[in-house]
């Protein structure tokens, strides 16, 4: 969706465990769930 | 979302809306997610980023990973902050930009508005500013916006496409869009994917 958008250079850092202890946590891991910062540029 | 989707957008649009109003008003309540400082912690921002801050601007915060993890923002630069919620990113951001930079918050419900409106005015961050709109209609002209940041929120976008192309066209060329939001390594079913229950539970 991102290049579809116009932007490059799209980057996705690592996972983070954001629902972890909370009590999403069965819906999460059950689709594999996590945060994950994203960066992309306008050329 | 698929085309064949049966969501109903305005009906999600008003679940979301009083889902974060109960974050707004009543931090410490039960919610599928983590909340304030310990979430912060998670996340991966540094101590002295939240706990310089007072506990309006933290305890409300519903973040799922660090938007600043790739790029830290610059001194003096425009930043919006989409589904800025009750303003922890933007007073992040704040910090980053200094007085000369500029940060907006948007967001559809009140009590996260008037929230950190509050906050910001007792904290004195003449440089941050928050406004009501929705992500999938930015309330700027084009090529306006150094830096677009969001943190969990895009995920609730039942038009992403849209949101997109909307941040792309209020950013400047060389600008950068660096947002958190969640991701499923296994595909989601139809069923769930329609249930607007689960976008919010």
């Amino acid at each position: 969706m991102l290049t579809e958008a116009g932007f490059v250079d799209v980057k996705i850092g690592p996972a983070v465990d954001t629902f972890g202890g909370a009590s999403g946590e069965s819906n999460a891991r059950a689709f594999e769930v996590y945060g994950y910062p994203f960066i992309a540029k306008k050329p | 979302m698929t085309k064949n989707s049966s969501l109903d957008i305005n009906e999600l649009r008003e679940q979301v809306k009083d889902k974060y109003k109960e974050v707004a008003t009543t931090p410490d309540g039960e919610f599928h997610f983590h909340t304030g400082r310990v979430v912060a912690a998670r996340c991966g921002y540094k101590e002295e980023e939240y706990d310089s801050l007072p506990d309006n601007a933290v305890e409300s915060f519903a973040g799922v990973a660090n938007p600043f993890a790739l790029r830290d923002v610059q001194t003096g630069e425009t930043v919006v902050d989409l589904g800025s919620g009750a303003g922890f990113d933007c007073f992040v951001a704040a910090k980053k930009v200094g007085p000369e930079g500029r940060v907006i918050g948007i967001d559809m419900t009140d009590e996260m508005l008037d929230k950190a409106q509050a906050t910001a005015n007792e904290m004195e961050m003449d440089q941050v500013e928050f406004k009501k709109g929705f992500i999938e209609e930015l309330p700027f002209k084009d090529s306006e916006v150094d830096v677009v940041i969001s943190n969990g929120v895009i995920n609730l976008s039942p038009e992403k496409h849209k949101t997109f192309e909307e941040i792309y066209r209020v950013l400047k060329p060389g600008g950068y869009l660096q947002f958190a939001d969640i991701a499923n390594s296994k595909p989601a079913p139809q069923a769930a994917v329609d249930d607007i229950d689960l976008w919010t539970a």
